[in-house]
């Protein structure tokens, strides 16, 4: 054991020794991870998973308050209250997505949209996030209906919005006549009813009125919850992409640094030197192995620690995410141990390797996020080991995955690391006889 | 102290050891010399286990077979390439392998600090290799073969490369290692370093030993006669003689002797004797 030990600590250090190789162990794969979290983060709202926008309200009454209000209220939605030329400059120069203009009159429009035109509301796009423009429109409709839905829930409001209504309905000389008529009768009528219902007392302290289960009133449909695993179908950030990614690109340079050394250690004779050791063959590939893996474990856990601490990486489990990392560090240690055999040179070992290490990345999603491929090369994706490995982390930082869900990525991840190895093992014995 | 009977050891068709029988005494400096592809290689890596004989058998101290760790470890090697680490300083060099025969905390450092001092790498010991010039990596290529004190000792080409200070200093070591009753195997394309380090002496040529005794005998043997070039009156004459005393005797007695030279036959005439003029791959 203290022989695997010398072993595995002597290339460590031979590793932290080496600038360039350290630089592309260590450093390259936390730029690749920042720099294509931030390109990625400017497609997704600012890089926090929300649309960042500005308010500008004009109107400046209670309902357009609230309407702002709700809008603040929305996670999906960052907003910011600004006058109307900073928030105009603020997209212009891309600080923000859009700006949402509530203009005069929106208040009175608002509440009189069941007999005159329905209220405007002024969106200004940044026209290079186009995506964002159908996600914010859903958003500002949903926030409308979020005020109607308040008051068909709740009496008390209804009754004093009618009463509004009908205030403002008999003032305003521009109303139809049959529509006056028709609503006088139609909106009291209303009020009658909603009235008339039973209240029931909210059934927890603190729980608002409106929601399921709170005061009785009108509801268009009534949602049923039923637990179920989490599903987080979409990251948070850009960065909880851009890491995995990143490490992965770590990762394979590990395999082939360590591959390479083998290489190196039968060219430079020091090989013959191990193998002149009292120790068997298994401990000389074994401290390489156990190097390899360290290295690798120790990249992720340096990488996913900034990420979490630097760029709101926000791992679902911290469980799920080391047994990930273990099991990514198994299969490209098996990888590493079948590239040292590929080639009798470091030349020709690093050539054919890094040839294969680029294809698994490729097919992968080492260099574009699988979900961007087309559907046919997802499906060959699965071949590739790096597949694996990015949908295992991806699994225990965003996608929610449940341990039972991470046990296929992570089987396969051990399965390929344990195959590479044994052909890896074999191979090695094999070109020290010859 | 190791020995090898009837050991036969083919790649394919070629034959690299044909029925080869040496038997290396206790504290002896052993010579192996042989032309490129006599078979010089594979003999040194079936002495240390590094390849198993194909037939025959190869015994150290009277232990078992080299391909057995714990008989392994008897030994120590200095490979003809220069088998260091070139990120990790001297100490760190011994310290690993140190490690790997098995030598830990007090001993280790003992070993460490006696192999540095044994080559003269003391100051230098916390630089790294890679800033050393090739005699140094030579003679750290020594320490690290002596740092577990092996009774046996294999030295490919030690000298190749090196200024004549470092091959001194490694002669002088040999030598050292030779006085504490340590068994040396050597082998060299040097014949003159041989011829001055070696007790005895095998010459190889494809898979066979063609000759092997002490340096003097097989001068004796198969070093040829002495040439006797003289200048005289009558011209300049060149003889081929046993006796190179008696012939420049009967020169003198003539009258006619002005210069002389003699060339007597060393470790190169045999080789060149016995293996033959011709090129080799």
């Amino acid at each position: 054991m203290g022989e695997l030990v010398a072993l595995t600590k002597k290339d460590l250090k031979i590793l932290l020794r080496d600038k360039t190789g350290f630089f592309f162990t260590f450093f390259f794969p936390l730029i690749y991870a920042i720099f294509f979290g931030t390109i990625f983060g400017s497609f997704g709202g600012g890089g926090s998973g929300t649309i960042s926008i500005a308010v500008v309200d004009a109107d400046k009454t209670k309902t357009s308050r609230a309407f702002t209000e709700s809008l603040r209220g929305t996670p999906e939605l960052d907003v910011v209250e600004m006058g109307r030329d900073e928030a105009v400059e603020l997209v212009r120069r891309g600080g923000k997505v859009a700006y949402v203009a509530l203009p005069k009159g929106f208040g009175v429009q608002r509440d009189g949209m069941l007999w005159g035109e329905p209220p405007t509301i002024e969106i200004g796009l940044d026209p290079s996030r186009q995506a964002e423009t159908g996600m914010l429109k859903g958003l500002l409709t949903k926030c409308v209906f979020e005020g109607m839905q308040d008051l068909l829930t709740d009496p008390d409001k209804m009754h004093d919005q009618i009463e509004d209504w009908v205030a403002s309905i008999k003032a305003d000389e521009n109303v139809d006549p049959m529509a006056r008529t028709a609503l006088l009768i139609f909106l009291p009528a209303v009020d009658t009813y909603f009235q008339s219902k039973p209240r029931e007392k909210a059934v927890a302290d603190g729980e608002a009125a409106g929601e399921s289960g709170g005061a009785a009133g009108f509801q268009p449909i009534v949602f049923e919850s039923t637990s179920v695993a989490r599903q987080w179908d979409r990251p948070k950030n850009s960065y909880q992409i851009s890491f995995p990614q990143g490490i992965i690109w770590g990762v394979l340079g590990c395999s082939a640094a360590f591959g390479i050394s083998l290489v190196t250690e039968r060219t430079k004779g020091t090989l013959v030197r191990l193998r002149m050791a009292p120790i068997g063959r298994w401990q000389i590939l074994g401290g390489k192995a156990g190097a390899c893996a360290v290295t690798t474990f120790a990249l992720m856990c340096v990488l996913f620690t900034l990420g979490t601490v630097a760029f709101k990486l926000r791992p679902s489990s911290i469980g799920l995410l080391v047994l990930a990392m273990a099991c990514v560090s198994l299969c490209f240690v098996g990888i590493m141990l079948l590239l040292s055999v590929l080639g009798k040179t470091e030349q020709a070992a690093g050539g054919i390797g890094w040839a294969v290490l680029m294809v698994m990345a490729m097919l992968g999603g080492g260099m574009v996020p699988a979900f961007f491929m087309p559907s046919w090369m997802q499906t060959v994706s699965h071949v590739s080991p790096v597949k694996w490995a990015i949908l295992a982390m991806e699994g225990a930082i965003w996608r929610g995955f449940s341990p039972s869900e991470m046990v296929l990525p992570c089987v396969i991840l051990v399965g390929v690391g344990a195959g590479c190895s044994v052909i890896g093992v074999r191979a090695f014995s094999w070109t020290e006889q010859s | 102290m190791l020995k090898l009977s009837h050991v036969r050891k083919s790649y394919g068709q070629n034959v690299a050891v044909d029925d080869l029988s040496l038997d290396i005494e206790p504290g002896e400096v052993f010579g192996l010399l042989g032309p490129n592809g006599a078979g010089k290689t594979t003999t040194v890596n079936m002495a240390v286990g590094l390849l198993k004989p194909d037939a025959g058998s190869i015994e150290l101290d009277g232990q078992g077979s080299p391909e057995e760790p714990r008989v392994r470890a008897k030994i120590g090697v200095a490979p003809q390439t220069l088998a260091l680490y070139e990120d990790l300083s001297a100490i760190e060099n011994l310290n690993f392998f140190g490690q790997l025969q098995g030598l830990h905390g007090p001993s280790l450092a003992k070993r460490v600090a006696w192999a540095l001092e044994f080559v003269g790498l003391t100051d230098r010991g916390f630089d790294r290799v890679k800033t050393y010039s090739g005699g140094m990596k030579r003679r750290l290529n020594l320490a690290v073969a002596v740092v577990h004190d092996p009774p046996l000792l294999l030295l490919d080409e030690p000298t190749v490369s090196v200024d004549p200070q470092s091959r001194n200093a490694i002669f002088d070591n040999i030598l050292a290692l030779k006085a504490e009753g340590r068994t040396v195997v050597y082998t060299t394309h040097y014949m003159e370093e041989a011829q001055r380090l070696c007790d005895r002496v095998g010459v190889m040529d494809h898979g066979k030993l063609l000759a092997l005794d002490a340096v003097e005998r097989l001068i004796e043997k198969h070093g040829g006669k002495s040439v006797v070039t003289a200048q005289t009156a009558a011209g300049d004459e060149r003889i081929e003689t046993d006796d190179p005393v008696a012939e420049l005797s009967r020169l003198q007695a003539g009258g006619k002797l002005e210069h002389f030279r003699v060339d007597r036959p060393d470790l190169e005439a045999v080789f060149l004797n016995l293996t033959g003029r011709t090129l080799r791959d």
